[in-house]
């Protein structure tokens, strides 16, 4: 659990993080988005402590971060920034290896470790280990930069707009990528982007940020549906709204008893994975699976609707 | 244009330095007769300075280099002809020598002309120009480099040249050209040594405390505009007051002499020393930095194991040029009795013995020329394993 109470910098007169206190549960992932020069970046490295607040305090599990050693907090905490700040002059594998040497592990231990990140990430340790860092694709890249910071088990992982240099294709991967690792490892993550569609396909919450202030923390349906200013409803976009709910919502939300034709969507889709099959298919409902592939309903149209509207 | 492949396109180099062998085969003399050390020279033709063979066969590869150079391309083919150009030659010099004195003369005196050195320099530039085009790497380099050294110290040590003046120069003061080589070098090394040992923490002070900065770079500054002859001037004094302390005078410290030369060029090279690194360090992108200290390696780990390696290239780049410049000014420390092959140079100013001018300056170009091409590889080196 990180618990970020009261927050402040400031730089001379102007305050460019502004009282700001939110929890972050282990094992979840929280989003920090807002406009550039929001302070989503001072925010983000006052937890590890790159920036000294002016004001407030950082707990990890009830401990306060001032008395802990800065270099040990920081071996504590994954770090990934926009352009990783990969080491050009150290191969991928030294890269890796870097916070669990600072930490004294044993060779084997490392090579291990190294081993079975790279496989993690679907890269071959046998091609990768050695190469260099300009000797990589973008996406290659991002995904050393990841693998590196999680190198020594961090308790808590701090991305700084981890996928802004990469392609949309790449960066939708990317993303699906860190889901799937987050799930697995469940680690805890705090990831700063300005990117709305990024913040609602991984954040469990949401932190809004403007002009240094924290607006709104909440999981991703309450952004949509009770905005606290102006402001969050105008950067979550009107217009789209229902079907942004629709994706964040399971099918087993709007599930329906009885019986339907054709071939079953999964209960822990989204309704919006949902009311795609049904148009498409031209059809008023379509049974509902489960995990073990047994129908336990089904799913219509005017049920994702009602759902839509009753949110 | 029609089709490029037939059409005769002598290049610029090619073509000058076939001009050059043109002018050093007709119109230039090959070596210079002195009935001794500092009278006037008689000029002496390729026919007149060597048996009519040896000229013949000079003559027709010096023409076949030519040749070479207006009509093939290929940097590979060209660079053989020059070698060989300058294989020829330069035994040649030396034959000449034995050839143009007469029998049993001590006193007279040959040394190569325009010719020769006309025909030396057309051939190292088709040498050079070849090797440039051929993009050798760094470690190809160094073995080019030790290939020339080797054909030198087999023509100076074979005797093939102990004819030429500027030997008979070296004969008569072998003890002392060693010991002021020696010297020379030691001066060059010694101060850049102490300039890095000084300028690599200043630098890394001015990059970590930006306000030392212009302070510290404007100083330096300073201390480079001032001309040597002056700066050696500047130093006797407090020096010469140092060296009234039993101690100071105990470690050699003189108003005059090598200390003085020493800590000019110790000043000279700070400069380039600190700047390089500062613009080195500068240079570390700002997200490696920072991912670096987000990771938690602590101030001394970074700039050991990152900022340092990244920033290298550019402060060897700061190495090499005071390396060639101290060099080049250790032999103005000779003017203060510092030393170097400077004593040379100036001794044969003041009895108008070019010889011996040439004893002190040859040796010096070398050095500063091999201390070029060795820097030129390692930075390439340091480069490929920062990249
Ligand atoms: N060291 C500093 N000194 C003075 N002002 C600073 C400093 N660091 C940041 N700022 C200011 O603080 C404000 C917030 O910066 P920050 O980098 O946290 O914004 P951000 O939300 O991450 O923006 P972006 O999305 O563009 O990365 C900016 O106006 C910036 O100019
Ligand atoms: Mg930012």
């Amino acid at each position: 659990m990180i618990e970020i109470e009261r927050l402040t910098k400031r730089y001379g007169d102007t305050t460019v993080v502004d009282d700001v206190s939110f929890g972050v549960e282990e094992g979840t992932i929280t989003v920090v988005v807002g406009t550039s020069g929001a302070g989503k970046s001072t925010l983000l490295r006052m937890i590890n402590r790159l920036v000294e607040p002016t004001s407030g305090r950082v707990l990890i599990d009830g401990q306060d971060t001032r008395s802990i050693p800065e270099d040990d907090l920081r071996h504590r905490i994954g770090y990934v920034i926009q352009g990783y700040g990969l080491f050009p002059h150290r191969t991928v594998a030294q890269n890796i290896a870097t916070v669990p040497r600072l930490l004294g592990w044993d060779r084997k231990r490392i090579a291990d470790r190294i081993e079975e990140l790279l496989d993690l990430y679907q890269l071959d340790p046998a091609e990768f280990a050695t190469k260099f860092p300009h000797e990589l694709s973008g996406g290659q890249q991002q995904r050393v930069g990841v693998a590196r910071a999680l190198a020594a088990r961090p308790e808590l992982l701090l991305m700084d707009e981890p996928f802004g240099a990469l392609d949309p294709v790449i960066r939708a991967k990317a993303q699906d990528d860190l889901l799937a690792i987050q799930r697995r490892l469940r680690a805890t993550i705090v990831l700063v982007t300005h990117d709305m569609e990024e913040a609602f396909h991984l954040g469990d919450r949401i932190a809004v940020m403007d002009q240094a202030r924290l607006i709104q923390y909440g999981p991703p349906a309450e952004l949509l549906t009770r905005p606290a200013e102006a402001f969050v409803e105008r950067l979550v976009g009107t217009a789209d709204r229902p079907f942004r709910l629709l994706s964040l919502a399971k099918v087993e939300d709007a599930l329906e008893p009885g019986l339907a034709e054709g071939e079953p969507v999964a209960a822990s889709g989204t309704l919006y994975e949902a009311l795609s099959r049904l148009m498409w298919c031209g059809r008023q409902d379509l049974p509902v699976a489960d995990g073990t592939g047994s129908v336990i309903g089904r799913v219509s149209i005017t049920g994702i609707l009602a759902y839509g509207r009753s949110a | 244009m029609a089709s490029p492949h037939w059409t005769l396109s002598p290049d610029r180099l090619g073509s000058m330095v076939a001009v050059l062998i043109g002018i050093a085969l007709y119109a230039a003399p090959f070596v210079t007769y002195r009935a001794n050390r500092i009278a006037a020279g008689a000029a002496r033709s390729i026919f007149e300075a060597l048996p009519p063979t040896t000229a013949f066969v000079l003559v027709g590869a010096a023409l076949s280099v030519a040749i070479v150079a207006i009509f093939v391309r290929r940097s590979i083919v060209r660079l053989a002809a020059a070698s060989l150009g300058l294989v020829v030659i330069a035994p040649c010099v030396g034959l000449s020598a034995g050839f143009v004195t007469p029998a049993g003369n001590t006193f007279a005196r040959v040394s190569p002309a325009l010719g020769f050195w006309l025909l030396g320099l057309a051939f190292s530039l088709l040498v050079a120009d070849a090797l440039t085009r051929l993009r050798l790497g760094p470690w190809a380099r160094l073995g080019a480099l030790s290939i020339a050294a080797a054909a030198m110290a087999l023509l100076l040590f074979s005797g093939a040249w102990d004819g030429l003046s500027i030997l008979k120069e070296y004969a008569t003061r072998a003890d002392s050209f060693w010991s002021e080589a020696r010297r020379h070098v030691l001066l060059a090394i010694g101060s850049l040594a102490a300039a890095v040992a000084v300028g690599l923490p200043l630098g890394v002070l001015c990059h970590r405390a930006p306000r030392l900065r212009a302070a510290i770079l404007q100083v330096l500054n300073v201390i480079q505009t001032i001309p040597s002859i002056a700066l050696f001037g500047i130093l006797m004094v407090p020096l010469g007051y140092l060296a009234a302390f039993p101690l100071a005078a105990a470690l050699g410290i003189h108003g005059i002499g090598a200390a003085p030369a020493f800590v000019a060029l110790f000043l000279y090279s700070l400069l380039p020393v600190v700047a390089n690194t500062v613009v080195g360090l500068d240079h570390v992108p700002a997200t490696v930095v920072d991912a670096a200290r987000g990771m938690g390696l602590s101030n001394r780990q970074r700039l050991f194991d990152v900022e340092l390696p990244l920033a290298l290239p550019v402060i060897l780049a700061g190495i090499r040029i005071v390396l060639v410049q101290n060099l080049g000014l250790a032999t103005v420390a000779a003017l203060i009795g510092g030393g170097g092959f400077g004593t040379f140079v100036f001794q044969g100013i003041g009895q108008t013995a070019i010889d011996l001018v040439l004893l002190g300056a040859i040796p010096t170009v070398a050095l500063s020329f091999a201390a070029a091409v060795i820097l030129d590889a390692a930075i390439e080196l340091s480069n490929g394993t920062s990249q």
